[in-house]
């Protein structure tokens, strides 16, 4: 396994075993490498767009997709734990990758209203509601934040 | 990529900010581009869909057009 390999799922296994999206040095203990080279590893994989660095902070993962390393307003409750989702197509994205039921705390993206998602048995429990995508595929990456 | 209970509340959104009302997704198809984009997420060998197959996995669940194009400079 080539060292950005290694960086990539040493980040995953722990958010999923966590639910916490770690920093570079907390990676860089984890698999006993220095912390520099594991700061360049994060910057290659931002380049092949698999995370997404903290502005100003590249020491830090702002979006591990679908996991985000701040709180959201999608959290996902699966596997005792929870875990924050960067959009809707995320917060269903945590169950796919943790393959596991999942419920969903969300909102309305207009009115704020509280809304709960579900996954069972690897299927969305149906309820009302729709997801949009504001912007084009081209150009997710230009803002993905707010994409 | 926001949720919403409806249509109107995803009119609403947009028309407060200004933006075109762009395609609504099902939360049916919305789990079929989940599962599809992370269902290997977690393993070493995962990696993001290249252009054409994300063409290929949008238009699996029927979106299709330049939207959906990731090499589109038209929308």
């Amino acid at each position: 396994m080539d060292f950005d390999t290694t960086v990539k799922t040493a980040i995953y296994e722990t958010i999923a075993e966590t639910g916490s999206v770690p920093d570079a040095g907390h990676v860089a203990a984890t698999i006993q490498a220095p912390v520099q080279e594991v700061q360049a590893a994060f910057e290659r994989l931002q380049q092949k767009r698999l995370l997404l660095l903290e502005p100003g902070d590249p020491s830090r993962i702002r979006m591990a997709p679908p996991f985000s390393g701040v709180p959201t307003s999608f959290l996902v409750h699966a596997r005792g734990r929870g875990y924050y989702a960067n959009c809707v197509w995320d917060a269903y994205g945590v169950a796919a990758a943790l393959h596991c039921d999942a419920v969903i705390d969300a909102s309305d993206g207009h009115t704020g209203e509280p809304m709960i998602l579900e996954i069972r048995g690897g299927q969305p429990v149906p309820v009302p509601g729709v997801a949009h995508f504001a912007v084009p595929a081209a150009k997710w990456w230009d803002d993905l934040i707010f994409t | 990529m926001l949720l919403f209970r409806s249509g109107e509340t995803v009119k609403a959104w947009c028309a407060a900010r200004g933006l075109p009302v762009r395609p609504l997704i099902s939360l049916d198809q919305l789990w079929i581009l989940a599962e599809t984009w992370y269902e290997n997420r977690l393993t070493p060998d995962s990696r993001r869909p290249k252009p054409d197959e994300m063409v290929g996995i949008f238009a699996s669940i029927g979106l299709t057009g330049p939207f959906w194009d990731p090499t589109s400079d038209q929308w």
